[in-house]
Parts: C-alpha cells; structure tokens; sequence
C-alpha cells in the first residue's frame, strides 16, 4: 500500500498543456478520483502515476520515493484500461495470469491466485473463455482480475464504466467500491461522470484545463464550490450574477430588483464586486423555513414531472430560477408560486474575469 | 507567464523523452533496420550516383550530355521503324525509333495511358453494374498478374507473328476480315504486351477508391441534379483518382524496368527494334560485363532512368497521402451503388470483358499451350500433347538446381524480410524516434528502383577492391548478392502488410502489458507478434512469390556464375535463344510452376489467413 504524491506535475503535448502545476497527494488506502470535463487533463495525470506518460515537469512520489523516470513496468500500479484492452488472442485465464507470469512465480501458484481472483470478481468457470466471448461487464471484470492479481501498490481506473450501460454501471461501482474497502488499496479513479465520482470516491480532485480547481469530499466539493466552474459542474443549479452592495453579515447583493443574502465560500468576496450566486434546486423551501431565509417569487414558465420532484422553472423578474418542487405542491404554467432559499445554502462565488 | 517558463524546459524535456524511448529494443531495432538499408539500399545506389558522374578522374556532367545529345539515345527525328507501313501484303506495326532513352519513355507512357483507360473503364464496369458472372470476372480478370516473364511476351510475338500466327490465320486466312497481314512487333509490341500485362494493376486501385467512396456522395450530386458523365466527371473521378494515380505510377515504374517483354520478344521475333530501351542496354552491358566493369555511360543511363521513377515515385506518395478521401463520412447506409442494366446492356459488358480476358490471359494460356503440347515448333496450332516439358523440371540437371537456387534465395530472402520488415513496422508504427519518417521513406521506395538500376549498383559497389574475394563480390559469387537484393526489392510488400497489422493494434494493449510488468520486448514477444503474425505471415508468402519471379536483378547478378542462376535467368536464356529449339517449352513449364506457387500463396493468404491479397500500389 501507497501514498502518492504529485508536485508540480505538468505535462506539454508540444503547445496543449494537459496538466498544468497539478499539486495533491492520495493518501494511503483511499479512493481518489480525478474528475473533470473530457480534455481536462485527468486521464493524462493519471497515465504520469502509471508511468505511461512522463511529465515536462513535476515529480510523482509514492511513499516519498521519486518514481517521476521509472517506466510503467517497475512501478507495480494496476491499470484498468478504459476499453478494457484486454488481449483478444489470450483466453481469460491467460489473461490474467498474465503479470504473474512476467513475474516468475511458479505456475501451480499462478493457478491458484487466478482461480481465487476470478472467484473474487465473480467469474469462476469463465477462465477458458476468450475475450470477446464475454459480456461487456464481464470483460470489465477480467480487466480488474488481471490488475489485482498481482496485488498492485495503487489501483488506476481510467473510466473503467464508461461503456456498460446505465443500469450496470451503478451495480459495478458498487462493486468496486466493496472491493477497495476490502483491499484497502490505493486507487486513483478517472471520469467525467460526477454522480458516479461523488458515490464512489472519498476525496475527489476537479480538473479543468489541466489545473485542479479544487481537493475535497463529496460533499464539500458539491456544498462549497470554490469557484463557478465548479459549482456549475456539480449538479443542477441556477447561477445569477450581480453586484455586492454590503459584506456585513454575509454577503448581500442585488440582482437588478432581486436582493440575495447568502454565504462566501472563498472569503475573498468585497463590497462592489461583481460576484455570482449559485442555488440549488433542491435547496428551495415551499413553506416559510425556521432559518433566515431569501425569498423569491415569479412566475412558473415550464414544468417538467420528473418523478420525485416536478422541475420548475420560474420566472423571477425576467431572470430563470430552476426549482424542485415536491409532490403535492400545485404549480400550473402561468401561476405564480412563492419560495424561499435559507442563506446558508446561498452560494456566493467571486466573479472571474 | 507559466507557459513561457514550461517551454524554456521543454529541450531538456526532449532530451529525456528520446532516453526513454531508445531502449534496448528500439535501439536493436533501428540499428538492424538501418544496417540493412544502408549497406544494401543507400551505400551501393550511391555508388551509382558518383559512378554517373565520373570523367576523368573527375567529377562531370559528361556522361549525362552524351546520353542527352547522341542520337543513338535521345533522336527527335525517327532513326528507323514502320507504324501503318504496308509492304507485301503485311501491315508493320512496329513504332519509330526514336533512340533509348525515348523509346522507353514514350513506350512507359503509353503504356501508362492505355492501362488507365482499361482499368478505369473496367473498375466502372465491376464496382458500379450487377451483371451475370460477375463473380468470375472478378477472379479471371486478375490472371495477367500471374509471373510468367519472358514467355507471355514470348507467346504474344508467337500469336502475332505475320507468317503462321493465331490472329493473322483468324483475322486473314479464316475469316478474311483484315486485307493484309498484320505484324505487331518492336516497340509497338512491347506496348501490346505490358499493357496486357499491367492494366489490373490500375483496375484494382481504381476499384478499391471506388469501393471507398462513400454512395451517399453520389447520391447528393444526384439529388442536386448532376447525372451521367456530368456527374463522373465533377464527384466520382476525383474522388477515385488517388487510386487511379497510385495504380498508374507503379505500371509507368515497372514498364520503364521491364525486361520481360524485350527478351521475350526477341526470343519471338529477333526483331532488334524491341532491344532498343533502355532496360535492355543496361542488361546487355550487364552480360559484357562478366569478366570486366560496366562503363560509366551505363551506369550513367541507369541512374537516369532511377531518377525518373523515384523522382515520379515520390511525388505522387506525397500527393496520395495528401489527398486521401475515402471514409470522410461514417455512419448512414454504406451499400454500394450497384446497378443491374438490361439484358442488352449486360451483354455488351459481358462479351466486352470476355474480349478483354482472352487478350489478357492470352500469354497465361498460352504459356500452358506451351509446356504441355509441341506448340513452340509447331506452327500455328499444337499437334501433339506431352507431358516431357512438365518432367523436365525433376529430371534436367540445370532446371533442377535453378529451381533449388531460387527456392534457397527466396527463402534466406523472406527470413530477413522478416525481422527487418517486422522492425521498421514496428519502430514506424509504434515508436517515437528521430528519423522516423526517413526509415519509412527507405522502406518504401525501393518499390520504384528500377531492378537493372540496383543491379548496376550492386556490380559497382560489391566488386571493389573493399569486398574482393568475400561473400559479397559478384564476381566471387553472386548469391548472397541475389538474395540481398530480393531482401531490398521485396522489403515494401512486408513492411505494408505488418504496418497494416499493427495499425489494428490499440495502443492500450501494449500499455496494459507494460503496465502489468512486462518489459518491451517481453510485451513483442508476448503480445504484438501474436497478434499480427498473420500479417507477418501473409507478407512473407507475397514477398516469397515475388522473390521467386523476380526478374531484373536475377538475370543480371545471376549470371555472373553459372552454378548460381535462378529460374528466372533460366527462362530468359531459354527464351533468347540460348538453349536448344524446342526447350521454350521447358521455360513455359518453369512458368506454370511459378504461377502455382503464386496461385497457392494468394489462396493460403486470402482463405486461410483471411487477409485481403495486397495489390500493387502506392
């Protein structure tokens, strides 16, 4: 088991910067995930750890030790492959046997952990099988037993969801969650999806444009973004932009006639700044909460049933405010409804040029 | 401000990067690749280049004037030869001789235009019409790329002869269509006999463009109104003249190089007219050059015609890999735009494409003519069938052992292709080195050395005091000399087929071997050959079937020691007249065994490895 270490990692691919100054360190038995829109650099960081993209600059540690030159063959990661890449001309056993073999270790032995990790991912009898005559979620499987097998220092998932369909990407996360609890190994995981980021991961890291926006918890990441690209990618939400008029108390600004009270994440918010106010739609309250509270009221333009919520959309003086409305509440098109918004769930985000 | 400071460091990021990817596989790699191609391509062609321009101890554009200004070479005024001359009852159609270096251009260009137009014209026919047999056609038109040098033109003079030929006897004795005799020969004859034999080579290209391009093009200039010639004229050939421009440089290339037709024709007509090109001269000097040098003039007209072909060589590779259309568009119905015309119409393609077959396989089927009846002093038509020819090829000494020596060439040959083929694949494909691109260039043209060009190049540089007396020294023994140049010549056809294999290889396969802790050469072994050894294996029969027809290089370094010929000389001394009357037959029956092996190459590749036969092409 590891801890890694990325300083100042940053890679070039001639002018396109991938990863630019990326600073974190994965502590020893946690899953981490890198998390960011495609393009943004994630899957290239995780390449560096493994050793199949070398950095322009920066180091990456594991356990204090500089593995930054080490190619990927010495480093000991498991990497699971977004397409699975798993070798079409072996069967599933050779497969897997596969790093244990490169290692020497005796066949009776390769045998035996072959058997024991397919029985752990739920693919005993599969093992003289081919590749290709496997299920999606199945060759997902074969690509985690081959990286487990060798008992791996840092588990690498690139994406490794991506490609089974919805219903079995929530069961395989779940599963692989279970997994790295048992194993208790370092993981690093990679995806541009952040329900399933948030579900699996106990910290993640949001990348864009090659630098990392943000380290935190789930729920600190989607409760206390750190700047609106971050608030907007996490979940729904409504985002208006106005002037600060006072800082005392929390922050207050106006929104042409609409005035807001709500909390600043970052501190750095100050009289007169632009600045921008970021609300969930889950947050609002229908009947008058105990908590101070922001009231709006308008219009409600377009309604959409969505099962356990109605979605909303209101018209607040001419600015749309999207609301989750529980059962039971009447809300036709063209009425007007009433709602409030606690400032402590009033996210108040500097303004970037 | 970042930025800046990250790309004052990029240098020494380049630097490490270049570490990293020389490691001790590439490094192995790249040295065997570049050995090979230096020492046998790049050193001996460059001999030839300062061997051109040699004159008196120094160095001068003498040789190249007195090719360019003697008209023995270059004459704008005809030296001699009749075209639609009718003289006793006989229609010559011969061409004008117009010295060496013309000769051969013009017949290479002409050659070039007719094989265009038939393959075009039948490409349009195969890829766009649904028609009864089509299916055979598919398979027969391909025959005239069956080896069968010297005698297909052999057999093409035989038919054409003015005194007892098969188409005089239909034409005039039969059927009394023709007035006169007619008499096809000289350089007219050469053009008749490459054409026949090279027009598929268009075809396929033009077809496998036209496969590619996406019917939903067509359609659209349909839908906007363009039809008929309007509308293959501004969508379908530009589309497909990628295609149509790759097939025609290789015919310009290999007519241009050709020795088959010469000789064979000679050995038909003894028509001194077919030896005035400028492959002939080379090999002629080649055959005075025994026991001597080969002058300067010589190497000085080999050179020229090498700069040619490169030169066109080159520039339509770089047209070609900028002007790639096919698979713009993906997605949508991909089926493509076949018509079945009326019965009328299908009759006229039919009967069309039978004309054209007969003419094609014409020297194929006459080559089998040939060994298994006594044709080749017969007369017009065969009297007798016998199998004598075909048991020639266990029984006669010297057949035997051309057959030994060229089974052992090709196969030594193919084994190198082999590792060095698979090597520069490799490195070309999946490495990230310097000079990259200049291995791939020097894997790929030798396509476009002329054969007589290499040889020439071979004599000079192999036969310097440096070598005297080694294993390399013509003089001393051509064969690994033979088997070195097969290497050089045949080395495209393996490179593309691995190329092509391992393009189908994702990246991730290789990475995920790393990965789990193999090395690089662990994950070749373990991982990429099997997963292209199919390729590997189709290139090797391709580049074995070629190895064992080769020709320019064969009749040339081979004849060099009398122990050592290969079959092909063996057929072209048959053929010229060397050997005793009647054993043309033997040469035939040495042909039909090439064309076996090459049949049953084609046919392992195409149904047991399920891979497309590559053709010929850019």
């Amino acid at each position: 088991m590891v801890e890694i270490e990325l300083r100042n990692l940053t890679k070039l691919f001639g002018d396109v910067v991938a990863a630019d100054h990326v600073n974190l360190t994965i502590e020893d038995g946690e899953f981490f995930t890198l998390l960011g829109p495609s393009g943004c650099g994630k899957t290239t960081t995780m390449r560096m750890i493994a050793g199949l993209e070398f950095p322009t600059e920066g180091r990456v540690l594991f356990d204090g030790q500089d593995v930054t030159g080490l190619p990927s063959f010495e480093r000991n990661t498991g990497m699971v492959f977004q397409n699975y890449a798993l070798w079409p001309h072996l069967k599933v056993f050779e497969n897997v046997a596969y790093g244990l073999n490169v290692r020497k270790i005796p066949k009776d032995q390769v045998k035996e952990r072959v058997l024991d990790v397919l029985d752990q991912v739920e693919l005993e009898g599969m093992e003289d099988r081919f590749p290709t005559q496997l299920s999606g979620g199945q060759q997902q499987r074969v690509a985690l037993a081959r990286v487990l097998v060798i008992n791996p220092a840092v588990l690498l998932l690139d994406e490794p969801l991506s490609n089974l369909d919805a219903k079995l990407r929530v069961q395989m996360r779940e599963e692989i969650k279970a997994l790295q609890r048992r194993l208790k190994i370092t993981t690093v995981y990679v995806t541009h999806d952040q329900e399933e980021a948030m579900s699996v991961s106990d910290r993640i890291a949001i990348q864009n444009h090659g630098k990392v926006r943000q380290i935190g918890s789930p729920t600190e990441i989607y409760n206390v973004p750190q700047d609106i690209f971050i608030a907007t990618f996490m979940g729904r939400g409504t985002l208006l932009e106005g002037e600060v008029t006072s800082t005392e108390g929390g922050v207050h600004m106006s929104i042409g006639n609409i005035t807001l009270q709500g909390l600043d994440s970052t501190g750095s918010i100050s009289q007169g700044d632009k600045a921008a106010c970021v609300i969930r739609p889950e947050n609002y309250c229908i009947d008058e909460p105990i908590e101070p509270s922001n009231v709006l009221e308008g219009e409600v333009e377009w309604t959409s049933f969505i099962g356990p919520y109605t979605e909303v959309r209101l018209d607040v003086d001419r600015h749309k405010v999207l609301v989750d409305v529980p059962p039971g509440v009447e809300a036709p098109v063209g009425g007007r409804l009433k709602v409030y918004i606690p400032y402590k769930n009033t996210i108040m985000l500097p303004l970037e040029e | 401000m970042t930025e800046n400071w990250i790309k004052s460091t990029s240098i020494k990021d380049k630097v490490r990067k270049l570490r990293r990817e020389l490691d001790p596989l590439t490094i192995t790699q790249t040295l065997i690749s570049y050995f090979v191609l230096i020492g046998f391509l790049v050193l001996p062609l460059s001999s030839l280049v300062i061997q051109g321009f040699k004159f008196e101890g120094g160095l001068s554009l003498n040789w190249f004037i007195d090719i360019l200004t003697s008209p023995e070479y270059v004459s704008l005024q005809s030296r001699g030869g009749r075209m639609f001359e009718v003289r006793r009852g006989v229609m010559y159609l011969w061409g004008y001789d117009h010295g060496i270096l013309l000769n051969s251009l013009m017949v290479a260009l002409t050659v070039t235009v007719f094989c265009s137009m038939i393959g075009i014209g039948v490409a349009m026919i195969m890829g766009r019409y649904e028609f009864k047999g089509k299916a055979v056609f598919k398979v027969i038109l391909l025959i005239p790329l069956l080896a069968t040098p010297f005698v297909n033109a052999y057999v093409v003079g035989k038919v054409f002869n003015p005194q007892f030929g098969l188409l005089n006897f239909l034409l005039v004795d039969l059927l009394h269509i023709l007035p006169w005799r007619v008499s096809v020969d000289g350089l007219v004859g050469l053009i008749v006999v490459q054409t026949l034999t090279y027009y598929p080579i268009v075809y396929t290209n033009v077809l496998s463009s036209l496969n590619n391009i996406d019917p939903s093009l067509e359609e659209m200039a349909e839908n906007l109104g363009s039809t008929g010639f309007r509308l293959f004229r501004t969508v379908t050939f530009p589309l497909f003249l990628p295609g149509l421009v790759a097939g025609a440089i290789i015919t310009f290339i290999f007519s241009l190089e050709d020795l088959g037709a010469p000789i064979g024709f000679i050995g038909a007509t003894a028509n001194p007219l077919s030896k005035n090109v400028a492959s002939y001269q080379i090999y002629a000097s080649f055959r005075e050059a025994l026991t001597g040098d080969i002058s300067p003039k010589v190497s000085a007209l080999a050179l020229l015609i090498m700069v040619v072909t490169v030169l066109s060589y080159t520039l339509v590779k770089y047209y070609t890999s900028r002007r790639s259309y096919t698979m713009i568009s993906k997605g949508g119905r991909w089926s493509p735009r076949l018509r079945k015309p009326r019965a009328g119409i299908q009759l006229l393609i039919v009967g069309g494409l039978l004309f054209l077959f007969i003419l094609g396989a014409m020297p194929q089927l006459g080559t089998f003519v040939l060994a298994s009846t006594n044709w080749a002093n017969s007369g017009t038509f065969p009297t007798k069938i016998t199998g004598e020819y075909f048991m020639a090829l266990t029984t006669n000494r010297d057949v035997v052992r051309a057959i030994l020596n060229s089974l052992m060439y090709s196969v030594v040959a193919v084994a190198i292709m082999m590792v060095v083929g698979s090597s520069i694949s490799y490195v070309v494909a999946k490495r990230d080195i310097p000079t990259k691109s200049l291995l791939d260039l020097l894997a790929t043209v030798p396509v476009s050395v002329p054969g007589v060009s290499l040889a020439v190049s071979y004599f000079l540089f192999f036969s310097t005091p440096l070598f005297r007396g080694s294993l390399l020294d013509p003089l001393t023994d051509p064969a690994l000399l033979l088997i070195l140049a097969y290497t050089i010549r045949r080395l495209p056809f393996m490179t593309r087929s691995v190329y092509a294999g391992l393009q189908q290889i994702d990246k991730s396969l290789e990475e995920a071997s790393l990965n789990l802790g193999a090395t690089r050469t662990t994950t070749l072994g373990k991982i990429v050959i099997p997963l292209i050894v199919t390729n590997v294996i189709s290139g090797a029969l391709l580049s074995f079937v070629y190895s064992m027809a080769e020709v320019s290089t064969s009749i040339t370094l081979g004849a060099l020691r009398e122990d050592r010929v290969p079959i092909t000389f063996f057929i072209s001394q048959i053929v010229y007249g060397t050997a005793a009357v009647g054993a043309v037959s033997i040469g035939a029956s040495l042909c039909i065994l090439l064309m076996t092996v090459q049949i049953t190459a084609m046919a392992v590749s195409n149904y047991v490895l399920k891979q497309k036969a590559s053709f010929l092409g850019v």
